[in-house]
């Protein structure tokens, strides 16, 4: 069991507190669209919780991110309010987006959450033109981009980080390989075992971390943003990690062997987390208690708060086309 | 201010005109830059409108881009949405196949689907069109494609004050603009005043007044139903031709008022007839100005097929004077 | 065994007729020969017979429908039988609606200003356009709003077409005479005839002394008829008809006035068959009962002319040399020229003139 001694208690703890917000989120959307209060589809990130929120507590407010169809996740890493976001995949006017995007396509650009795609890998290229306006305006901003290892496959992965890595943008491309595009394994669609392989394509540095220890993955990230706030350019970011779910709510995910299964969510990085505060004393019992409380009570707030909302009128369907 | 009707102004081509056009915006807003393909000092664009000014305003704001359209179609959103006002440039408008999910899903839809919270302020600059025997793949006229997606604008210049004046409206508005430069058109000189001016998005020019038979044409087109107009009106038939000048928004106001006054239209664009700019054009005028018609409403366009290669064949296809004037002759 | 009833062709010109009263209901039993339904046809009102004995098993035609000639009034079926496929499949269908080819502008402006297309014809393409209208429009400035539009009744079409005719290839001529009614109103008073039934009367002699206007022009000849049936024209709700008394010069007066009462009243409830509106060979109309002093009256075809009657009014007359008043009415003879020439004809109105002023006497 590793040690990070550098990180403070309250830093540990806001880590903590972002995993558990995204895990209970989940959990409680999965029930709710059971009870059918939640339209279309649900693409839930719960299991990959350590990769947005180790990305994410590197990042500051003015910095960007893009993010995929699983993107609640992203969303409440970056600091988007759990009610709006849950507002949003209810379908209401109070939603980030006033009900017109949905589960799939949340945004919060005061938190710097540049929005979700829903189309695999076209994030890619949008996250290179925000590092190409940082380098532009001349900040120190630095923008993520969160993608699958499926959208690894896309021609916009290799346009768009060929194209941050040819500019030196502060990008960080960060992998969230759960090892299946929807259905498909990723060893039959890749020669490769780590998309971070590809990085050496770019002439950029490609680091593979364990995507379910968070602290692993706030190093890693760690590192890459420096490196991309000092002009060094972009990194690929890998994170192995897996859906405790299906890839949507419809899918039951038969087609990943059980054992597989099993020693992964063994690895959950929630409990792991837990588990490694505990034993080093970071946090009390007690303190992580009080943590699980609150979080289940914001989680709550945020389904009152959802279910309350008006729904948009209907013409409200023609508004915001154009600026 | 209709460009035929200036006098007193100097004499620039398409090509000069855009240019003059991106260098002054550059220069009113530090937020406007340039990339694409070659648009740096080495080549200055595939036609030659960037010359000058990556000399003038550096290489980081007139950046060479790899072959990537998604890239720079991409890159020209996520700048645009943090605060950049790019202009992107696609070396030949069938290529822009290559950035569709970035231009239709993406550049489009931001605004709409993430609720208004941002604006997508970028131009995607796209010489295209026939006439240059450079066949299928560099000649084709895809407006109708773009003015079918919502959020996007699309502007169809025709002379060289058009594209000086909409060049500069497009930078300034918070929406994408698609902007199609015909390829021919680029060597075309006329007149252009030294004084800045914008033309506004959604209003259409009357580039000659008539009473008999209305004639709505685009880009290259517009210069071919004037020589038209001009041979018909020495058989006595008055052709008035409406420029729309921008596709997205369209100015059907002035079409259908033209079309109330004549009674008798001919729609004519380049691009395939099926679904084209002037099916679009037709069905509004059938909406909107039916009790109007004296006759069926024509569409002089290119048939239904890719753009050959051989000028005899490439003749046969693009929309000219003779096709023109019989579809008028039709409806008269 | 189905059987159809078919609207009648009841005259050479009938197109079309109308069902105005059905007598069967569906399933009732009929016999062969039983009035089954009255049809509206032209100027008669007819009949229509149950072809054969049975059931009338369906009503195709309802009340108020018109029906081409030989179409499908309805089915007569042996037995309660069910009806064969495409057995109510009527046999002539009405003619299609004349569409006018017209651009979508010239449709507008005449609707715009209640112009019927029909009447216009396209000059600048194959279609009417809206140059078209707009001519139209300025050689016709004022053209009134219409309030409501009343379709002809059969009787109003016939009567139209053969008006048209008659006043468009008959050279009219029209003269008018002065007649002390006195006698005329002592002879009506004593036999109880009403004035026409006296006219006709002495109409008729008149004509078997003048045969001329008892004839008719055909082509290059004249015919001139033997018998004197005499038309006596009727306004009725539908229509104006002319029931025709046969022979009206071999009948005594009183047979005159018996035999048109009864026409007159057949012809107010519509119950003129085919003989009683045919062969006609003069007509009298008499307008005096609406106050009218005298017309021209139109020929009605293929006759040679026709007697209009105006008001009796009392006037001051020349008598003798003494200014008296007497019954006073006009009478207005429009005839054929190109069977008569005017004194022929005003010889004929002369001898009307004398019978009627003398009239206690004769008849």
């Amino acid at each position: 069991m590793e040690t990070y001694p550098l990180l403070e208690k309250e830093k540990l703890k806001e880590l903590y507190r972002k995993m558990l917000e995204i895990r209970r989120f989940e959990d409680t959307v999965f029930e709710l669209f059971g009870k059918n209060l939640i339209p279309g589809t649900i693409h839930l990130y719960a299991g990959e919780e350590a990769v947005a929120v180790g990305v994410c507590a590197n990042l500051r407010k003015d910095d960007y991110i893009t993010s995929t169809h699983r993107g609640h996740g992203h969303c409440i890493a970056k600091g988007a309010q759990l009610k709006r976001i849950m507002a949003e995949i209810f379908g209401k006017k109070t939603g980030y987006c006033k009900g017109k995007g949905g589960s799939m396509h949340i945004a919060d650009f005061s938190v710097g959450m540049l929005g979700a795609t829903a189309v695999v890998g076209a994030g890619i290229p949008i996250a290179t033109g925000a590092g190409l306006s940082i380098k532009l305006r001349g900040t120190d901003q630095a923008a993520a981009c969160f993608f699958g290892d499926g959208a690894s496959n896309q021609g916009t992965f290799h346009e768009g980080i060929n194209l941050a890595a040819t500019w030196s943008l502060p990008v960080i491309y960060v992998c969230e390989n759960n090892l299946y595009a929807m259905g498909t394994s990723q060893s039959a669609v890749m020669r490769i075992k780590d998309v971070a392989d590809r990085a050496s394509s770019y002439g950029i540095p490609g680091v593979t971390v364990d995507g379910n220890d968070v602290l692993a993955v706030y190093n890693a990230a760690n590192e890459a943003i420096k490196r991309a706030r000092a002009g060094k350019g972009p990194t690929l970011l890998e994170c192995k990690t897996y859906r405790r779910r299906g890839h949507s709510r419809f899918d039951p995910a038969t087609y990943r062997p059980e054992e597989e299964a099993e020693a992964w969510l063994k690895r959950d990085p929630l409990p792991r987390f837990r588990t490694q505060l505990l034993e080093t004393a970071a946090l009390t019992l007690e303190e992580i208690t009080r943590v699980e409380e609150a979080v289940s009570a914001a989680v709550e707030a945020a389904v009152q708060f959802a279910m309350e909302s008006p729904y948009p009128t209907p013409e409200e369907a023609l508004d915001d086309v154009y600026a | 201010m209709s460009t035929l009707e200036a006098d007193a102004m100097r004499e620039i081509t398409y090509c000069d005109a855009l240019r003059e056009a991106l260098r002054e915006e550059m220069l009113r807003d530090d937020r406007v830059f340039l990339l694409g393909e070659d648009v740096g000092k080495h080549w200055h664009g595939a036609f030659k409108v960037s010359r000058g000014l990556a000399e003038e305003f550096g290489e980081e704001r007139v950046r060479d881009t790899p072959i990537s359209e998604s890239a720079i179609v991409g890159a020209a959103i996520g700048a645009a949405i943090t605060g950049m006002r790019p202009i992107a440039e696609i070396m030949f408008g069938d290529l822009s196949t290559l950035a569709m999910d970035q231009i239709a899903n993406q550049a489009a839809k931001i605004r709409y689907m993430f609720g208004g919270q941002t604006a997508v302020p970028m131009v995607v600059r796209m010489p295209f069109g026939a006439g240059a025997s450079v066949a299928a793949h560099h000649s084709q006229s895809l407006e109708a494609w773009f003015m079918h997606v919502p959020g996007l604008l699309v502007a169809v210049p025709s002379t060289p004050y058009d594209a000086k004046g909409l060049l500069k409206t497009a930078i300034r508005n918070d929406n994408p603009v698609m902007f199609f430069e015909h390829k021919l058109l680029y060597g075309m000189k006329g007149s252009v005043p030294e004084d800045e001016y914008l033309v506004p998005f959604g209003e259409a020019d009357v580039k000659r007044s008539g009473k008999d038979v209305t004639i709505v044409a685009t880009l290259f087109m517009v210069h071919k139903a004037l020589a038209a107009a001009e041979a018909l009106a020495k058989d006595g038939v008055s052709v008035e031709v409406i420029d729309p000048r921008t596709l997205t928004p369209l100015d059907t106001e002035t079409i259908v008022n033209s079309v109330k006054k004549t009674g008798r239209v001919v729609i004519v664009t380049e691009g395939c007839r099926t679904a084209g700019v002037g099916a679009e054009v037709a069905a509004i005028l059938a909406e909107e100005a039916i009790d109007y018609l004296d006759a069926p409403i024509k569409r002089v366009a290119e048939p239904d097929t890719p753009i050959p290669f051989s000028p005899v064949l490439e003749n046969f296809v693009i929309p000219d004077e003779k096709k023109i004037i019989k579809a008028v002759k039709d409806v008269l | 065994m189905v059987t159809k009833i078919l609207m009648p062709r009841l005259s050479l010109t009938m197109a079309t007729g109308l069902v105005s009263t059905w007598y069967k209901k569906e399933g009732d039993a009929v016999v062969k020969g039983e009035p089954l339904v009255e049809v509206d046809t032209e100027k008669v009102v007819y009949d229509v017979e149950s072809p054969a004995d049975g059931v009338l098993q369906k009503i195709v035609a309802s009340e108020g429908e018109e029906v081409p000639v030989a179409g499908v009034l309805g089915l007569v079926t042996v037995e309660d039988e069910v009806l064969p496929e495409g057995a109510v499949t009527p046999e002539a269908s009405a003619p299609p609606r004349e569409r006018v080819l017209a651009s979508p502008a010239a449709k507008r402006l005449a609707r715009e200003h209640d112009i019927d297309l029909t009447a216009l014809t396209a000059t600048v393409s194959g279609r009417i356009t809206a140059e078209d209208v707009q001519r139209y429009l300025s050689q016709a400035k004022a053209v009134p709003k219409v309030k409501e539009i009343m379709p002809l009744t059969s009787i109003q079409k016939v009567a139209a077409e053969r008006v048209s005719a008659s006043y468009r290839g008959t050279p009219h001529c029209t003269m008018t005479m002065e007649v002390n009614m006195s006698n005329a109103i002592k002879r009506s008073k004593t036999s109880s005839v009403s004035y026409t039934a006296l006219l006709a009367k002495l109409v008729a002699t008149a004509l078997t002394e003048h045969p001329l206007m008892n004839s008719t022009f055909n082509g290059n000849q004249i015919k001139v008829f033997e018998e004197v049936n005499m038309g006596v024209a009727v306004a009725t709700e539908k229509g104006l008809v002319v029931p025709v008394m046969h022979n009206a010069d071999e009948k005594s007066l009183q047979d005159v006035s018996s035999t048109l009462r009864n026409l007159v009243q057949r012809a107010r409830q519509g119950k003129l068959v085919k003989e009683d509106m045919s062969g006609g060979t003069f007509t009298i109309t008499n307008l005096g009962m609406f106050g009218v002093d005298t017309f021209t009256p139109i020929i009605n075809p293929p006759e040679a002319a026709i007697l209009g009657v105006g008001r009796i009014v009392e006037k001051p007359v020349v008598v003798e040399g003494k200014i008296t008043i007497e019954p006073m009415a006009q009478l207005s003879l429009s005839f054929d020229h190109r069977i008569v020439d005017g004194a022929p004809a005003a010889s004929f109105l002369s001898r009307v003139k004398e019978l009627l002023e003398n009239a206690l006497r004769g008849g």
